[in-house]
């Protein structure tokens, strides 16, 4: 297997991911923190990032019908939505949150809705986009198999 | 959590045991990761209330705390005041929301810091810093009660004993417990001459609650608006104080009463009784709401105090007359594994919540305990809800405890032990005064309206705790602990001084003002008393009173940054300082509990023992327990004068037993009473 190729199109997958603004400098802080100790980090933070995210989405939208105009309400979810986000890097996520954020705090309910179906979709392309990243990482090997003969 | 040492004592931040509190779970997967790269011992944890568990529980386990603002069960800035209030240990905010407003509020609340999610490693990397800054100054602060807490501290042999200096010791504990104690050891021996680590030119001020009690009513008597640090200098005219201290003491004071006052607006406390938060409001419009609240003391203040108090204390009990109590106590501790405090009242409260009145290192039991002391004077605290709530719980269980111990004691001293409790070593043990006359005035001089009025000796607002009653109770058990040691009679506080003692602490606490105990002296005291907690039995009382007494004289001490800081760093210095007029003693700052206590405790406390006490407080008169209530000790870790009586004065002329007892000669006694009674 060609290790280092699949290696390479991790790499430059990864790149287009910051470069579309998928994600930020943050992601790279946890990207840092995997180390022997724990060589699958990313990839649980990750996972445990979208489970999470999806669950406060999903109390999220039940909030946004079962208390109607409560603005101070969603924006409390929206904040640990945001903190969320912000942890793992998932920058356009964190965009979205901001926007929804906004238009709490002018009232819009309309504006409300629609950033949060902005931010469900950005939640599954990001989910997706990942979720091929590292199977691809992992396809190319753990580490050791650097050391394998590139060729 | 492992010791210190063995984490890599030597090399300063490895090891150092962090517990981080939020409820995303991505972010605290992030962050754990983080620490364990920067070489912390991280502990998560996803709820508030089992962060505060874990807390209580072991005190020691942890030097900083880094803990989300938005969480489900608690909000992070009650979780930090709480800390702040029972522990002492730096707290750490931390939030994806940067507005300033919000931040302001954290460093209000006594964040040390407060960090933007995302956290980044960079910002984690420094953290230690905190711990040691908040170590050191609270070295500083403890100079003079150094030597108390050294005894304590090293005593112990565990760290948990060594709350004492709530401020060091928390942060210390974990990972320098060695260095500490040869720290503190050198400050004692240095305290002489002079302590090195203060500059300043004069030892630390301890505000005992004698000393606060004086505080109070000089800010009573100029109005809180008016009140400058010159005038009320002049006021109290202590010698000895300057005005830079009291100019600090003030300024923990508004906090306090700021905190108090939100508290009361915002918090619901169910445990706050109408008829409680009525009280507050008539002891004087200082700070009523501070009073209110302090009912409810949280139970930390109360435990930081009564921390403070007994850890410090254990030998200078602040008590003047108390001495002996406090020797007992000390000895008592001594003995007794928990015991250090035994009557720990301050102690464990400052441990654990709970009232763990219970030495800390037994404070295991209290740590459920503390709690009560919310329960205790149900009037909100102010402090953050989750502790009434605790407190409340707790405070039954333990005054249970505490008064369990308490009896362990020979002495009879649940009745008035507590002054024995109280005695902590209230550093500044304002002469003579309460010293003495020990009784209620401890340390909140009766007339105190205002502010500490909340527990004038003569401790009428009852009413302001409800649950005064209850720390009768405890102040009976405290008593009983004030006996054991000084021998006191203050067992009759219990009358109406044990509960008073209980009450002391409490109410003491509460008027601190000190910001921790916000509630109102009381709060924190009743905590002790178990006054907020409810009719514990007398015995049971005494590890509340305990608690409230040192609380009442941690926070004359109000070292610390007003929050627990006084509590539980003074609690055993501060104390004293106030109660001198030892009618005022109980507390000034307990005045409520005290009250509370002393009218419950009076008529209602069964605690016998209290009523020898009565009489020998009598001069208290007020407050039964009053003494002990005098614990007022600002406790705050501010300047505290060494006020070794700043215990329990509750009961009246015991004060000066508290007083006297101080200190195992840690406390420099400056009233001379370090043996006396």
């Amino acid at each position: 297997m060609d290790y280092s190729n699949l290696r390479r199109q991790a790499a430059s997958m990864k790149r287009g991911l910051f470069d579309q603004g998928y994600l930020d400098e943050q992601f790279r802080q946890v990207e840092d923190l995997q180390d022997e100790a724990s060589p699958n980090f990313v990839e649980e933070v990750v996972v445990l990032f979208f489970k999470d995210s999806a669950k406060l989405m999903s109390n999220l939208e039940q909030a946004l019908e079962k208390y109607p105009r409560d603005f101070n309400r969603w924006d409390a979810y929206m904040q640990q939505l945001k903190g969320s986000c912000s942890s793992i890097g998932a920058s356009r996520m964190k965009i979205e949150c901001l926007s929804f954020r906004d238009n709490c705090g002018q009232g819009n309910v309309e504006g409300c809705m629609g950033s949060l179906q902005k931010l469900k979709r950005e939640h599954a392309l990001l989910r997706q986009k990942l979720e091929s990243y590292f199977q691809l990482l992992r396809q190319a090997g753990p580490a050791g198999a650097a050391t394998r003969p590139v060729m | 959590m492992a010791p210190p040492e063995e984490a890599g004592g030597g090399e300063f931040p490895v090891g150092m045991k962090v517990l981080v509190v939020d409820d995303d779970p991505t972010c605290l997967a992030v962050l754990k990761q983080m620490l364990v790269q920067c070489r912390y011992d991280a502990t998560t944890c996803s709820q508030s209330t089992r962060a505060l568990s874990m807390l209580r529980e072991n005190r020691r386990g942890f030097d900083v705390i880094i803990s989300d603002v938005h969480m489900p069960d608690m909000d992070g800035f009650r979780l930090l005041e709480l800390v702040g209030l029972e522990m002492d240990l730096p707290v750490i905010m931390m939030s994806a929301d940067s507005r300033t407003d919000i931040v302001m509020k954290g460093i209000k609340h006594g964040a040390c810091d407060y960090l933007i999610k995302p956290v980044r490693m960079e910002e984690l990397k420094n953290i230690w810093q905190h711990v040691v800054r908040k170590k050191f100054s609270g070295n500083k602060e403890h100079e003079h009660s150094g030597s108390l807490d050294d005894t304590d501290r090293n005593r112990p042999a565990n760290n948990d004993n060594e709350y004492a200096s709530s401020i060091n010791d928390g942060a210390d504990d974990s990972w320098k417990s060695q260095k500490k104690k040869r720290d503190k050891e050198e400050d004692d021996s240095e305290l002489e001459s002079g302590d090195p680590s203060n500059s300043s030119k004069k030892p630390r001020v301890v505000w005992s609650v004698e000393l606060h009690q004086q505080f109070v009513n000089a800010v009573n008597h100029l109005g809180i608006d008016k009140a400058v640090p010159k005038k009320i200098l002049e006021l109290m005219n202590v010698p000895g104080l300057t005005r830079e201290n009291v100019a600090s003491h003030l300024q923990k004071f508004r906090l306090y009463l700021k905190r108090i006052a939100q508290h009361h607006a915002g918090i619901t406390n169910p445990y706050c009784t109408p008829a409680s938060s009525a009280q507050v409001a008539s002891l004087g419009g200082l700070d009523f709401q501070a009073l209110a609240a302090s009912g409810q003391i949280p139970p930390q203040a109360l435990a930081a105090l009564q921390d403070e108090l007994l850890g410090r204390t254990t030998t200078s009990m602040v008590l003047p007359g108390r001495d002996q109590s406090s020797l007992r106590l000390a000895a008592v501790k001594g003995n007794k594994p928990q015991g250090e405090r035994e009557i720990a009242f301050g102690q464990p409260i400052f441990k654990c919540q709970n009232n763990s009145y219970g030495a800390f290192p037994q404070s295991s039991p209290t740590v459920g305990r503390l709690p009560s002391f919310s329960a205790w004077p149900n009037n909100k605290l102010g402090m953050a809800d989750s502790t009434s709530t605790l407190g409340n719980v707790n405070n039954s269980q333990n005054s249970n405890i505490v008064l369990h111990e308490l009896q362990q004691q020979p002495d009879t001293m649940l009745s008035g032990t507590l002054h024995a409790l109280d005695v902590k070593p209230s550093g500044i043990a304002m002469p003579s005064q309460s010293l003495n006359t020990f009784p209620a005035s401890e340390g909140l001089s009766p007339n105190q309206s205002g502010f500490l009025t909340t527990i004038p000796p003569s401790m009428k607002p009852e009413p302001a705790l409800p649950n005064s009653q209850q720390s009768n109770n405890l102040l009976g058990g405290i008593d009983l602990i004030n006996q054991a040691s000084t021998s006191q009679p203050f067992s009759n506080s219990h009358g109406g001084n044990l509960p008073g003692l209980m009450n002391h602490n409490s109410n003491v606490m509460p008027s601190q003002g000190i910001s921790n105990f916000q509630t109102g002296n009381i709060p924190y005291l009743v905590n002790n008393s178990s006054i907020g907690v409810g009719s514990k039995p007398p015995g049971v009382l005494k590890t509340e009173s305990t608690d409230s007494l040192n609380q009442s004289f941690g926070y004359i001490c109000g070292s610390s940054p007003m929050d627990s800081g006084l509590l539980s760093s003074q609690p055993r210095n501060a104390q004293f300082g106030f109660l001198q007029s030892p009618n005022d003693v109980t507390g000034g700052w307990s005045l409520q509990n005290v009250d509370n206590y002393r009218n419950t405790i009076g008529p209602s406390h069964p605690v016998s023992s209290s009523s020898s006490f009565q009489s020998s407080n009598v001069a208290l008169g007020k407050l039964p327990d009053q003494g002990r209530g005098k614990n007022l000790g600002f406790v705050g870790k501010g300047t505290c004068i060494p006020n070794r009586f700043a215990v329990d004065e509750v009961e009246s002329p015991t004060n000066s037993l508290s007083h006297s007892i101080g200190s195992s000669g840690d406390i420099p006694d400056i009233f001379g009473f370090s043996g006396q009674m």
